[in-house]
């Protein structure tokens, strides 16, 4: 949201121009912009402006019909009053757990497993994996839902090997709700970072690896020592999608639990929604939206930061 | 890096550019009309020959598109143009619809929209219509009571009229026959004690006594329809409809939940019914889940077709026998105040109160507005009909209590799933409902 502001304040000091801007390679450089006009078009019209106009809603009193009124910061503070607020934004958190660090994880296993040489099968787990990732969530959000039912999938499955006394309608309960809904994260990104360390561990000069295979290297040692340290920058490619899907997620809990039992899977996402459309109180979902944009740069920033290369 | 800075120039040139146009363009906001005028000058209930083309936005169906065709039937040189919408995007597509400048002429009612809608104008006063064409004989007070507000659309239930019903829709218990003899329960229960009594001979059967889906609404309806048959009629009207002083923190609401708690506890209620939708809930008891489903006519014509003859309806039965008073609402079409043809948008409400539209009522399987139309209906038709005709002549149809405030859906889910889940207190959830109360009425 502060981007054209910033680079608007930016663009009088970057006036210098090289030589090869003033002759024919200026005028290639303007046609350039032309082609890139649409573009800017369509991200001005549904990213830009959006975000402007939520800004200024956060500003206003306004229930969406009648004329609005200037409210200062009074959206900020009742929203920061808001008694459900803490605890969405803590089961936010939790969800990172589950959307980012879980999913990694399992994205190295993976990696680890599929990308040691060419074996049988691989693109077919590949494609396995990376399947949850194509589905819409509305679908795979309702499909989880009669799975984690009282007679669903994963209480027959838990019936089968004689762990009955686990079974429970996992999305109804108020201790395992939110883990459940946070499983089927984990289930979703697991395959995107499979497919995001798989891309860069193929980068690996190979000759890497059979230097370390001569010094005497077995495959799990060859890929804490190579494979890893060059997956730095997709892991945090990686940690940076799934934690803005952690935070800002809503259409899995809207369409599975709806921020159910009792408030234990509500989310941010979910509270700005309710705000705007059910309570047509457009000025404190603006505020909502702006507080959540500015903890999830937070936590993209802290990100960046941790997996800066030392360059 | 200098490479990227000069050639950063024009596009944040462009972005600058851009985003002072996006400013200055979204300010429109701040200056949108004031208050339009929503009294018509002159009424007429005779209306014109001349072609005329109304536009209708609506989600319900049935049972509008049928109410429509034969109003059109009657009146041959009026075309509807309908425009129908999802029920979950309804209340945001008609907010923006019937305030912008080219609204559709007649808009199906809804509570959370007309908030909105009815301080800024824009929806018709049909106070002069409804003495034009007496349709205070037409349409019983208690369904057309919640489609009156006034100026500010505060407080509701009395004021000025901005709409009409289609058709109406009452809560009550469907029951599962087959389920019921194999328990040993002869006739529907005609007291809540036996009502309960019913439940626990269906739990020591070992089947569920009461499917329910309390992700949605399910749940809280089944503190609504206990509440309807222990507590004042006219207390729990007035805090629906905002009158100053009204609470539900009351004996009888809290009783009310109480006996919710109590179900819980002694396994009447599905286990899994806070992660269970309504309509997989019904879905359950169609196929024999469950020997109850206290939910609303709604339901009926899917659980006929799937059950026949097995399935079964009664009201809530109150401490000490029937109470006619239940929760119910109504498919409802207001007009817009900026409508060209507001006399023929009144004549088809106007139309919707007539015998010819009664019968089409009945026959989508709504209540009719007027209940003599529905007479004659075998099966679980003709029970709801025979319960609602006794709700509608006692004036007892009273709001679902989602009325009160349009974030209250937000308080009672939840709410009554912390009740089911054992983590909430029945004053606990009273008082968070009160406190949404107080936020909007207060």
């Amino acid at each position: 949201m502060g981007d054209p502001a910033v680079t608007g304040a930016r663009a009088p000091g970057a006036g210098r121009r090289g030589p090869r801007r003033n002759g024919p390679g200026g005028r290639r450089g303007g046609r350039g912009w032309l082609f890139l006009l649409p573009a800017v078009a369509v991200y001005l019209a549904f990213t830009v402006y959006p975000a402007v106009s939520t800004l200024q809603f956060a500003f206003l009193e306004w229930d969406g019909v009648a004329p609005p009124a200037w409210a200062g910061f009074d959206n900020f503070v009742r929203v920061a009053a808001e008694p459900v607020l803490g605890r969405a934004v803590l089961n936010a958190l939790v969800l990172i757990v589950f959307f980012t660090v879980l999913p990694i994880l399992l994205g190295l296993l993976m990696t680890a497993l599929l990308a040691g040489g060419v074996r049988r099968g691989t693109a077919f787990y590949r494609v396995v994996f990376f399947l949850p990732q194509v589905l819409p969530l509305v679908v795979v959000g309702t499909t989880w839902r009669w799975m984690y039912s009282e007679d669903g999938m994963v209480n027959q499955a838990l019936g089968l090997v004689g762990l009955d006394h686990l079974t429970r309608a996992w999305l109804g309960d108020e201790g395992f709700a939110l883990a459940a809904l946070g499983a089927v994260g984990t289930w979703i990104m697991s395959g995107l970072c499979m497919m995001l360390f798989m891309s860069g561990a193929q980068r690996v000069d190979p000759a890497l690896h059979e230097a370390a295979a001569i010094d005497g290297a077995g495959p799990a040692r060859r890929f804490l020592s190579v494979t890893l340290p060059a997956l730095r920058r997709e892991m945090s490619i990686a940690g940076v999608i799934t934690t803005i899907a952690a935070l800002a997620s809503f259409d899995l809990v809207f369409v599975t639990t709806n921020g159910g039992p009792a408030g234990a899977t509500d989310v941010p996402g979910l509270l700005v929604y309710r705000l705007a459309f059910n309570e047509g109180d457009i000025g404190a979902a603006g505020a909502l939206a702006v507080v959540l944009t500015v903890l999830v740069v937070v936590f993209v920033g802290g990100i960046r930061l941790l997996a800066r290369e030392d360059a | 890096m200098p490479i990227t800075r000069r050639r950063w120039h024009p596009a944040a040139s462009a972005a600058a550019g851009a985003a002072v146009l996006v400013l200055t363009g979204s300010c429109a906001v701040l200056s949108t009309s004031v208050r339009e005028d929503d009294v018509p000058d002159t009424v007429s209930t005779a209306i014109t020959g001349e072609p005329v083309t109304l536009r209708l936005a609506y989600t319900d169906d049935p049972p509008t598109q049928a109410l429509v065709d034969g109003f059109t039937r009657r009146h041959p040189n009026v075309t509807v143009d309908l425009e129908r919408t999802q029920f979950s995007d309804y209340v945001k597509t008609v907010k923006l619809a019937m305030s912008s400048d080219d609204p559709p002429d007649i808009a199906q009612y809804n509570t959370g929209a007309m908030n909105s809608l009815v301080p800024a104008g824009l929806i018709l006063n049909l106070d002069k219509h409804a003495a034009a064409y007496g349709w205070e004989d037409k349409f019983p007070s208690s369904a057309t009571d919640p489609l009156r507000t006034d100026q500010d659309a505060e407080r509701f239930g009395s004021g000025s009229l901005y709409a009409v019903p289609g058709s109406l829709s009452v809560l009550g218990v469907f029951y599962n026959k087959d389920i019921l003899a194999d328990a040993g329960v002869e006739e529907p229960p005609r007291t809540l004690g036996a009502f309960e009594d019913a439940l626990e001979r269906v739990h020591a059967e070992g089947t569920t006594p009461v499917g329910n889906g309390a992700l949605e609404v399910g749940g809280f309806q089944i503190w609504n329809a206990l509440l309807n048959v222990t507590g004042d009629e006219q207390d729990y009207r007035d805090w629906v409809y905002g009158a100053p002083g009204a609470t539900i923190e009351t004996g009888a609401a809290e009783e009310s939940a109480a006996t919710l708690t109590r179900w819980v506890e002694s396994g009447y209620l599905s286990e899994g019914a806070n992660a269970t939708s309504d309509i997989d809930a019904q879905a359950d008891f169609a196929a024999g889940g469950s020997a109850f489903l206290i939910t609303g006519n709604w339901a009926a014509a899917p659980l006929a077709e799937e059950m026949g003859e097995d399935v079964g309806f009664f009201l809530m039965p109150g401490p000490e026998g029937t109470v006619p008073v239940a929760s119910g609402s109504s498919v409802a079409y207001a007009v817009s105040s900026q409508s060209e043809h507001p006399d023929v948008a009144a004549a088809f409400l106007d139309y919707l109160g007539s015998p010819e539209a009664a019968r089409i009522q009945a026959e989508s399987g709504f209540m009719p507005v007027d209940p003599e139309a529905a007479e004659g209906q075998g099966g679980v038709m003709g029970e709801i009909n025979a319960g609602f005709a006794r709700v509608i002549e006692e004036e007892g149809l009273v709001p679902f209590p989602d009325y009160a405030t349009p974030g209250m859906l937000d308080q009672l889910t939840p709410g009554v799933q912390g009740l089911v889940a054992g983590v909430t207190t029945e004053e606990e959830f009273l008082r968070t409902l009160q406190e949404e109360w107080e936020g909007d009425h207060g």
